[in-house]
């Protein structure tokens, strides 16, 4: 579904990717860790050409998002993605976040739009919230309504850049629960997080990146247990 | 104090003023009406030329802003005016030469779109960029981010500024009597030198002021208003701003 082949990204004189790959299959859950400034938000950015890159290849789907005659705008919407400060639209409720790519990219009707976003927001428990703003919701609905915009446009696959990190602690279950209910559901998912026990119960696959580039990956639960990499261990050291 | 009364506020002259003040009221309402309209228009076209990704576009809207930002309108006048006028019948380019009011126009809207484009720029770089990347990734171009997501919310915060704008053109379009455009200042000028007398001007003043005043007042409450509602958005900045920067284009 993803595939990265040899990416490498720099920002200016930076070098912040140097030679990812990357083979994510269908309904796979890749978790992926690795300390801060290592480029995992990068490479997700990289994933639905939010960043252009500047040498490899990737493929969405086996189409070639690099090649420039590529309409980005349609690949983007197999891929949704949720940004760890929410990045709601302030101006509209709950409902209208989600309901306005479907209306304005996809041409849905206005009755159709709503159907839809309200299954959805009930899907992720906020039905009884349609109607509020971001500014009148908690951090973890906020994350859960931008869940649900991103599956509002029925995507093949998401990415998730630290959804939890800006949230209070009491409120990262109920996020993480919406996550896991996805991941159930077959959804192929790569997920930026520091949450160790997702990594371990929901994730498929496991991979600590460093200094722009993947030094270990594996079965989570192994790879937890007993790293093999130094560096692996160091990081799991400090986060666990 | 009779000397003050008789030559600045001298009743009857102030109440045969009025009347035709009044009347040339609807002049100055028509340059403000299209001036706006005009220059708001090209203003945020000038803007997101500005923001555009590609350096000759931006390059042309930052030469153009910075020239009529630096240039006094009352020469842009003369010039459309006289100047394009006298080219025109010594070259027999008639379509240069303009009638006062759509020179003022002219003037008016070349001069205030690239005061407004400044703050349309302004209002929508205040836009978190991540708002444009949430809009991005679910598929829209950049029109439509930029038309559904990113302008509604800069709208809100170029209001008040803008209000400035209107104040100032207000007060702009008494320029254009330099140009034979009967607006009010050029007719409280006009029945100054019938009577001797500048109370007309005192009447053109009273005139234009009962206008701004509450222009004034309205946008100073539109101000403070904004200051208070930025406070929840700048929280949620702060955090996002502990992401690096995506300044890539999106
Ligand atoms: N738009 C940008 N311009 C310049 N440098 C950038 C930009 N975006 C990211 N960087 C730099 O690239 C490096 C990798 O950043 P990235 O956000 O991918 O790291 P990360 O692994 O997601 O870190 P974190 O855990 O802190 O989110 C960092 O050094 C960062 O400062
Ligand atoms: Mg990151």
């Amino acid at each position: 579904m993803i595939t990265l082949i040899d990416v490498h990204k720099s920002f200016g004189a930076l070098q912040v990717l140097r030679g990812i790959d990357l083979h994510v299959t269908k309904s796979e859950v890749v978790v992926v860790i690795g300390p801060s400034g290592s480029g995992k938000s990068t490479m997700l950015r990289c994933m639905n050409a939010l960043e252009p890159i500047q040498k490899g290849k990737i493929l969405i789907e086996g189409i070639d998002i690099t090649d420039p005659k590529t309409n980005v705008n349609k690949v983007r919407q197999k891929i949704g993605m949720v940004f760890q400060s929410f990045n709601l639209f302030p101006h509209k409720s709950a409902l209208e976040n989600v309901m306005l790519a479907p209306m304005k990219v996809q041409g849905k009707s206005r009755q159709e739009a709503e159907a839809v976003a309200r299954d959805l927001l009930a899907k992720v428990g906020l039905d009884e919230k349609a109607g509020g703003y971001p500014d009148q919701l908690s951090g973890g609905q906020q994350q859960r309504v931008a869940i649900a915009r991103a599956l509002a446009m029925q995507p093949d696959m998401m990415l998730f850049d630290e959804v939890t990190s800006a949230l209070d602690p009491e409120l990262v279950a109920e996020v993480l629960n919406v996550m896991k209910d996805l991941a159930l559901g077959g959804m192929t998912m790569v997920v930026v997080t520091h949450e160790m026990g997702f990594a371990r119960e929901v994730g498929s696959r496991l991979i600590f990146m460093d200094g722009g580039v993947i030094v270990e990956e594996g079965d989570p639960r192994q790879m937890i247990a007993n790293p093999r990499e130094d560096r692996t261990q160091k990081f799991l050291g400090m986060v666990l | 104090m009779d000397q003050l009364t008789k030559y600045y506020f001298n009743w009857e002259i102030l109440r045969d003023t009025f009347p035709l003040l009044i009347r040339a009221l609807g002049i100055v309402l028509e340059l403000l009406v299209l001036g706006l309209i005009f220059s708001f228009i090209f203003g945020l076209i000038l803007s997101l030329m500005r923001l555009s990704r590609f350096r000759p576009i931006r390059w042309i809207a930052g030469a153009y802003v910075d020239f009529f930002r630096g240039l006094p309108l009352l020469l842009l006048l003369t010039f459309i005016y006289y100047g394009l006028g006298l080219v025109g019948s010594r070259s027999g380019l008639r379509f240069l030469i303009l009638d006062p009011i759509p020179a003022a126009v002219l003037g008016l809207t070349l001069c205030y779109a690239a005061y407004s484009s400044e703050i349309f720029r302004a209002g929508i770089q205040s836009i978190h960029h991540g708002q444009m990347e949430a809009a991005r990734s679910l598929g829209m171009t950049y029109g439509q981010s930029m038309r559904y997501v990113v302008l509604p919310q800069a709208i809100k915060i170029v209001v008040p500024p803008l209000t400035n704008e209107l104040i100032a053109m207000i007060k702009d379009t008494s320029l254009a009597s330099v140009i034979t455009t009967p607006e009010l200042l050029f007719r409280a000028r006009e029945k100054m030198g019938v009577v001797a007398n500048p109370t007309p001007l005192t009447a053109a003043a009273i005139v234009y002021v009962v206008f701004t005043i509450p222009l004034i007042r309205l946008a100073a409450r539109l101000e403070t208003r904004q200051g208070r509602r930025r406070s929840p958005v700048d929280v949620s900045a702060d955090i996002a701003g502990q992401l690096p920067k995506g300044a890539g284009p999106v």
